[in-house]
């Protein structure tokens, strides 16, 4: 049984975080052009509201760097480059992106650079109590509750300005030594699945999705649908950008000098399965050389049993955002939706 | 935890061996510490070639690492990380990661029927288990194909002569201008087989390919219909690397990194993973 506590508003717990960690919290963008939100670090005894919405971006850049240094070449030796972030909280993470966390945890569970982030953050997680535009986190068992296994700590909007505290883990428990809280009480867990079982029955029950995920896995999907698909994707990555999941990556070398020396720094960055070149060789042999072949292949990369085993889930986790920034119309719904209905 | 950073290696020495192709011998300049992981490397691995400032790439071993830390690898000339090394000279210090993916599966080979087919610079990978083969002796029977377009192309030409003194080798070449028939068949790897596999006693136990996959899986199919098993038929699949240790994505076989998986697949496991040429 998770201890759990009762919060009368958020700042006493943030005030209590901020004093061994930074914080940051998905806040409105600034310049009002757009409704978008996004991360941001939080401070100054100016706590923002905990929002809604959806970020655009998931938090996967704060563990998986968008660009980041892996050795260092001096002339004569090679010298590894870990990244030393300060401690950090992740405050109010969505059930779907902490699953994507979870899922990252696995594939690099070896990576230097990821788990020297990961060991210093946090997370404070939020049960979704109404369901967001075009997500569907409870086919995928990915939400809309925050998964047990998922966060550190995992907060839920009770009555009014209420919260609930619930606590996941022994590095949340740590951190909120020092704090006086009140216990809840089993009317105010009831609550929390009271509300949560609400925001399950009011989604949209997307029939396609679960159709799509069988007829994929059926290889009942011909090669003409991946090719239609190929022609309509225009490679730009902008569902691998914001898939939460997705973990592919390129590396370059940067040269820096001084007046001592030249020394090279070698980076990776985030790189897309869907961009003509990922799998050229240098003798342009291509193996994925169709655009179909490569749309065909993120979808798998999502939705195929093959994947099961190592991960225990499907790749996706069900947050919309590839359907919210996809301008070729082939986002989640959209392909699905084809594929239950004439793949 | 992994390690993603290079170890610093010397050029000790290289040699052209065919077209735009050169044999390097390399030594690793680091500590006893360093050096161990390269000692357990295994005929069918292969290392990260890091040239600082251009790029890495992955190349096989010819020679796997010697206790003082001496390598060799055939290196083709074909994109910017192999124009930088063709650029460097003996004694320079360039970098590398590895031994990484899986090898070739030597303990199927004790004491078989082994026959063993390479396309162009596919020979590479196959080099050091020839050697090894050759040196221990503990085999039934062991005949070589090595398959190239033209006389220019012929690779690994000290290491094949040797070779040829002791077991049969059996050159093919599609362009047999400047060749003489004695010494070479004309045509291709998949062409000379059902004529090599007439002169095995018995079929053989085990086959490694290695080449243009177009060209492994050809061979692969024949194989098959020949009679032999496809979990006794082993490829080197060759993809585009930039971890080399199952990270970067770019190596992907469906489910699998060829990288960490691989190189060496059998033929089972890539009718499973419905590769695509």
């Amino acid at each position: 049984m998770h201890k759990t506590y009762l919060l009368d508003s958020l700042d006493e717990l943030r005030r209590h975080l901020a004093q061994s960690h930074e914080i940051y919290q998905v806040v409105p963008q600034s310049d009002g052009a757009r409704a978008d939100f996004h991360w941001q670090q939080v401070g100054g005894g100016n706590w923002p509201d905990l929002v809604e919405q959806k970020p655009l971006q998931s938090p996967k850049s704060f563990f998986f760097a968008e660009q980041e240094p892996l050795y260092v070449f001096d002339g004569e030796t090679f010298e590894e480059v870990l990244p030393t972030p300060m401690p950090f909280v992740l405050f109010g993470v969505k059930s779907c992106d902490l699953m994507a966390i979870h899922y990252q945890d696995i594939f690099f569970e070896e990576d230097p650079y990821y788990q020297a982030r990961r060991k210093q953050g946090l997370l404070v997680g939020v049960d979704c109590v109404t369901p967001c535009e075009q997500g569907f986190c409870q086919l995928v068992n990915a939400g809309p509750s925050v998964r047990d296994d998922t966060a550190d700590l995992v907060l839920h909007p009770l009555d009014g300005q209420r919260w609930m505290l619930v606590v996941l883990s022994a590095a949340g428990e740590q951190a909120l030594h020092g704090l006086a809280l009140e216990e809840a009480s089993p009317e105010d867990l009831h609550q929390r699945w009271e509300n949560i079982s609400h925001c399950e029955q009011s989604f949209p029950r997307y029939p396609y999705i679960l159709e799509g995920i069988d007829k994929l896995n059926q290889h009942a999907i011909s090669d003409e649908f991946w090719q239609q698909l190929g022609i309509q994707c225009l490679g730009c990555s902008g569902c691998t950008t914001l898939c939460p999941t997705c973990s592919c990556f390129a590396t370059r070398p940067i040269e820096s000098a001084s007046s001592q020396q030249t020394s090279v720094t070698q980076v990776r960055f985030w790189d897309s399965c869907l961009y003509e070149s990922f799998q050229r060789e240098a003798s342009f042999h291509n193996p994925a050389s169709e655009a179909g072949q490569r749309v065909k292949r993120f979808w798998y990369h999502k939705f195929s049993d093959d994947f099961v085993p190592e991960f225990g889930r499907y790749g996706c986790v069900g947050c919309g955002r590839c359907e919210a920034t996809c301008p070729g119309v082939i986002g989640v719904h959209s392909v699905m939706k084809r594929i239950a209905d004439d793949a | 935890m992994l390690n993603l950073t290079p170890v610093p290696i010397k050029i000790v020495d290289c040699y052209d061996d065919g077209e735009n192709t050169r044999h390097y011998q390399f030594a690793i300049q680091e500590t006893e510490q360093h050096l161990s992981p390269w000692l357990k490397a295994e005929s069918g691995q292969f290392f990260m070639l890091c040239l600082p400032g251009v790029g890495e790439a992955p190349f096989t071993f010819t020679t796997l690492p010697n206790a003082q830390g001496d390598f060799r690898a055939l290196v083709r000339r074909m994109g910017s990380v192999t124009d930088a090394l063709f650029q460097c000279g003996v004694g320079d210090i360039i970098g590398a990661r590895g031994p990484f993916g899986r090898g070739w599966p030597m303990e199927r080979l004790l004491n078989q029927r082994i026959l063993i087919v390479g396309g162009g610079c596919g020979i590479a990978p196959l080099a050091s288990v020839i050697n090894q083969l050759i040196d221990s002796q503990q085999f039934i029977q062991l005949e070589v194909v090595y398959a190239a377009r033209n006389q220019a192309a012929l690779m690994l030409n000290p290491e094949r002569a040797r070779w040829q003194h002791l077991i049969p080798i059996f050159n093919v070449v599609e362009d047999m201008a400047g060749l003489s028939d004695g010494e070479f068949y004309p045509g291709t790897a998949t062409g000379i087989l059902p004529k090599v596999l007439h002169t095995f006693g018995e079929q053989p136990d085990t086959v490694l390919l290695a080449g243009p996959e177009a060209m492994q899986t050809a061979a692969a199919e024949y194989l098959v219909a020949y009679g032999i098993d496809p979990k006794s038929i082993f490829l080197s699949i060759e993809r585009r690397m930039h971890c080399a240790v199952g990270l970067c994505g770019h190596c992907y076989l469906n489910e699998k990194y060829v990288c960490s998986h691989g190189p060496t697949f059998s033929w089972a496991e890539l009718l499973q993973y419905d590769i695509a040429c």
